[in-house]
This record gives structure tokens, C-alpha cells and sequence, in this order.
């Protein structure tokens, strides 16, 4: 029977067709000029929680809202005849940010017009852009951090030692010192009173430990930013983490946050702890991170409590332990789970990448075996564990 | 304080830190020469045979690294003392004519009285004391 044979036909290429359409993971959504939706496949269903059925008549722009500003003037664009295409779309679904794109191609069916509609998840391609483009930047950071240093080591030096030599050149101790002063008819002694009756000494002093201090960030930043070849090296937690506070307190992105100041700052070091091995500008890249996420828990703080965040090394089995805890507001279970997630963020869009933690997460974990906890009291407490074997990395 | 016996010579290309570190050592009462460059100081060191040698490892034309080991042909009993701004490992041919790692001053150098710290231990370990 022709007739049959030719609804059989139909029904085969219908089924092809929309087997087809399941298997991409796109999702594809055909609409009409005022995009009510006329045909949806599988991953629209999946993504939108809403069956073929029940989205057959509806407007797109409800069925999927994250998008709906996207949707408006269909009739236009299936007018245009040109495709219309957006890029990394932020897509917020609870706390998991992801990334879309969204292409419009007009369709042009027996003049009726309608327009076919593929959203793509691109989160992991942003993501591996964005882990480029980080590591791209820390790498020339780094560069310039050395190039810096060395260039402001020499003018540094010139700075602390001449303020020296002022200091000596007054010194009593000093033989040329009292026979400059005899040849020009003036006591030392009474240069001196003078001297220090107007403050000059302590001027100078304030000379050389700002000098001092400006020092310690030029060689902090230089063992944060010596990448190049990864270097396993055995320190004790205790001056990695001062290291890493210094750092922090000097770190631009974190003052714009909350200035590391006011944060009262509490070490809690056990004694005697042997040496940990580890590739050192990693770690303090993990607690900068996690510090910089205390920081912005606990600008958060509503009530009258001072911020505080302590630091504990202990030694726990075979494992060296670093505890970093604030008196935050702390983290629900729900969003505590997901803290180490890439891309997981509570913050708004724009705010956080997403990256910090699961950055330091992978670094803890992956590069130097290790383990990184968190816990947290809601309305109390947050305490991020790391802990590092004892023995030899390989 | 008179220390004329020990005689020192500086080589750095910044003229700040020369004069200074210069100041500071004839206020110490060494005998103190300069220069600005590992070449210059190649033409008078033998005039010189200085106690005490120290080089900055950054220098307009040769590196103090290089300066140091053609310098310890020319005067083999000299101490030499190298200033850098890196965490420096000492190179091999360093080490193998008797410096340590405790002859590398890094910059910047906070507190000058490291460096008579550094000069009077190569002084008493060249006495045997």
C-alpha cells in the first residue's frame, strides 16, 4: 500500500529527525515571529525542567528567563534574515555559575518565518580560557614582580644605608667624626643634643624601617612570584604563612575588599614543628586565597565584633596542619559542600571568578598530596584546613 | 679603629651605593678603593692586592661572577664578597675558589655592619685563626 508506505516513510524521517535533534547536547527550540515556541528537543527539557508538551505554545522568553532579554524583536530578526549570536552568557542556578551561548538563525519555512534557537553550555571552554588567561597573567606578573625588584633593591639599599652612614657620621664613636667637628669648632656632644632634641634621630630611624618594611614586600612579592620552574622546597609552615600575611596586607585586590588592618590577626604556632616540603609560592598562593576569602566574609560583619582571623600549625598523625579561621558569618552546609567547586560562587557576577579556592583546592590536593577541609559554624565561625604529608614529595 | 692593614675593594656601577658603602667602610677604618666596572677594577686590583674584595654581581659589562674569578687569577689570597639582589646560588667555579655561601650579601643590605661582619671573617679565617 503507496499510502502506507509513504506515512511510514514520514514517521521513520520524523523519528530520525528528532532522535537527531535528542542526541545534541545544544539545545534546539524552533519558534514562531512572537517566539512561541513550536518544537523543543532533549536538552531543552533537561535544562529547563519543562516537558515538550507542556512548552509547545509558550512564549520562549518565559520558558527560559536566564535568556528572555534575548529573545525580544524575533519578528525583526527573522525579517533581518541574519543570525543574531551572544557569547558568555552568565547563567546563575543556585550557586553554580555556568556560561552560554545563545545563537538566533532565522528560518525561512513557506514564507511563514520562523527562527531556530541553539543555546550551548560553554562553561568548561570559559573556564580553561579564564585558567589561561590567569596563568598567563600571574606568569607576567612574575616577570615584572623581578624585573621590579631588582631595580628597587639597589635605590632601597641607597635609602636604609645612607640614613646609616647620617646616623655614624654623628657617632661619638667615630674618630673622624670629633676631629671633623674639632676642625670646624663645634662639639659633637652638643650636635647631638641638638639632634635629638628636634627629633632628627627619629626621623631617620623612621627612614630606615620604612625601608625596611618596603624591603620585606619587594621580597615577598619575589617568592610569590618566582614561578618559572616549580621548586619543592622544605620551610616551616610558620614562615610561609608570615610570608603569605605580609603579602596579603599588601595586596592591592585585598584592600579594595577589606583592608587587612583592621583584621586582628591571631597565631596560634606550635613549636618545634619540622620542616614540610612543598613548591612554597603555590601554598601561599592556597592561603592568600583562602585569606582573601575570609576577608570578604568578614566585611560582611554586621554586628559589633571585632574581625579576627587565627592561624594554627599542629601536627596531626603524619600530617602538618595549617588552620585558618574567621569569626565571619560562616557558610551554610548547602554552599559549604560546593566552596572547592570551580566556578562555584556566591558572590555577585563580576565579583569573584569562581576559581580561588577550587584553584588551591587542586593545588593542595593534586600537587602536593594533601587534603583541604572546611568547616563552619553559620553566624559564628569558618575554618579552612590544609593539611600537608610529612614525607618526602615526589 | 685604625685598621690600615686591611685594605678593601669595591666594584659597583651604581654611584649611590658605591659612595656609600664606601663612606661607611672608611669610617671603619679600612683602607678603601673603588671602581665601577669589572674591567676597571681588573686594571688596578693587582696594584692593590686587596684583603677583601667585594663585587656587585649586576655590573655595566662583565658580571661580578665573571670579574671574581678572573680577579682570583691575579690575587689569589684576596677574600672576595659578592652583592646581589637574588636569592643567588653560588656557582660552582665560586665555591671551587673557596667562597661560601655566606660570601653572597643580599641586597639591600639593611644594616652596614654586616659587611664588617663578612670582611672580618674572611680576615681571621685567611690568619687561621
Amino acid at each position: 500500500m503507496p499510502a502506507s508506505n509513504a506515512a511510514n516513510q514520514l514517521e521513520l524521517h520524523r523519528i530520525a529527525v528528532s532522535d537527531i535533534l535528542d542526541t545534541l547536547p545544544s539545545i534546539i527550540v524552533r519558534v514562531d515571529r512572537q517566539g512561541r515556541v513550536n518544537l523543543v528537543n532533549r536538552s531543552f527539557e533537561l535544562f529547563s525542567g519543562i516537558q515538550a508538551d507542556k512548552a509547545l505554545g509558550l512564549e520562549i522568553a518565559t520558558l527560559i528567563p536566564q535568556f528572555g532579554s534575548k529573545f525580544k524583536g524575533m519578528n525583526e530578526i527573522i525579517d533581518n534574515r541574519t543570525p543574531v549570536a551572544f557569547d558568555k552568557l552568565p547563567c546563575r542556578n543556585g550557586g553554580q555559575l555556568s556560561y552560554h551561548s545563545l545563537e538566533i538563525y532565522p528560518l525561512d519555512s513557506d514564507g511563514v518565518g520562523m527562527a531556530v534557537i541553539r543555546i550551548d553550555d560553554i562553561s568548561e571552554h570559559v573556564r580553561i580560557e579564564e585558567i589561561m588567561a590567569h596563568t598567563e597573567k600571574m606568569s607576567m606578573v612574575a616577570g615584572l614582580a623581578a624585573g621590579m625588584a631588582h631595580e628597587i633593591n639597589n635605590p632601597l639599599g641607597a635609602i636604609m644605608q645612607n640614613a646609616q652612614n647620617i646616623e655614624r657620621r654623628v657617632s661619638p664613636d667615630i674618630e673622624a667624626n670629633l676631629k671633623a667637628a674639632e676642625e670646624v669648632g663645634v662639639r659633637l656632644d652638643l650636635v647631638r643634643a641638638y639632634l635629638v632634641k628636634r627629633g632628627i634621630f627619629e626621623f631617620i630611624g623612621h627612614i630606615r624601617t620604612a625601608g625596611v618594611r618596603a624591603s620585606n614586600i619587594i621580597t615577598n612579592m619575589l617568592h610569590f612570584s618566582r614561578r618559572g620552574e616549580p621548586r619543592i622546597e622544605a620551610v616551616t609552615l610558620s614562615k610561609m604563612l608570615d610570608w603569605t600575611l605580609e603579602l596579603a596586607a599588601s595586596d592591592y585586590d585585598m584592600k579594595k575588599v577589606y583592608d587587612f588592618r583592621n583584621i586582628e590577626l591571631v597565631r596560634e604556632y606550635a613549636a618545634d614543628l619540622p620542616l614540610v616540603n612543598m613548591i612554597i609560592p603555590e601554598m601561599e598562593q592556597v592561603v592568600l586565597n583562602i585569606l582573601k576569602n575570609s576577608a570578604q566574609a568578614l566585611a560582611e560583619l554586621e554586628d559589633e565584633r571585632t574581625p579576627r582571623i587565627t592561624l594554627r600549625t599542629h601536627i596531626d598523625h603524619s600530617m602538618a596542619v595549617i588552620e585558618i579561621e574567621d569569626n565571619g558569618p560562616g557558610i551554610e552546609d548547602a554552599v559549604r559542600m560546593r566552596v572547592f567547586e570551580p566556578f562555584f560562587s556566591t558572590k555577585e557576577v563580576g565579583v569573584g571568578t569562581g576559581l580561588g579556592l577550587s584553584v588551591a583546592y587542586a593545588i593542595v590536593t593534586k600537587g602536593h598530596n594533601g587534603t583541604l577541609e572546611v568547616w563552619s559554624k553559620p553566624g559564628e565561625a569558618t575554618c579552612f584546613a590544609i593539611k600537608l604529608p610529612l614525607q618526602e614529595l615526589s | 679603629m685604625s685598621k690600615p692593614e686591611i685594605s678593601i675593594l669595591l666594584v659597583d656601577d651604581d654611584d649611590i651605593i658605591r659612595s656609600c658603602i664606601c663612606a661607611y667602610l672608611e669610617d671603619e677604618g679600612f683602607s678603601v678603593h673603588s671602581a665601577v666596572s669589572g674591567e676597571e677594577a681588573l686594571d688596578i686590583i693587582a696594584g692593590i692586592n686587596p684583603t677583601v674584595c667585594i663585587s656587585d654581581m649586576r655590573l655595566t659589562g662583565m658580571n661580578g661572577e665573571c670579574f671574581i674569578r678572573q680577579a682570583h687569577l691575579i690575587c689569589p689570597a684576596t677574600g672576595y664578597l659578592l652583592h646581589t639582589g637574588l636569592d643567588y646560588p653560588l656557582s660552582d667555579e665560586l665555591r671551587s675558589i673557596g667562597m661560601k655561601p655566606d660570601d653572597v650579601l643580599q641586597k639591600p643590605i639593611y644594616e652596614l655592619s654586616l659587611i664588617t661582619k663578612k670582611i672580618n671573617a674572611i680576615v681571621m679565617a685567611g690568619s687561621g685563626v
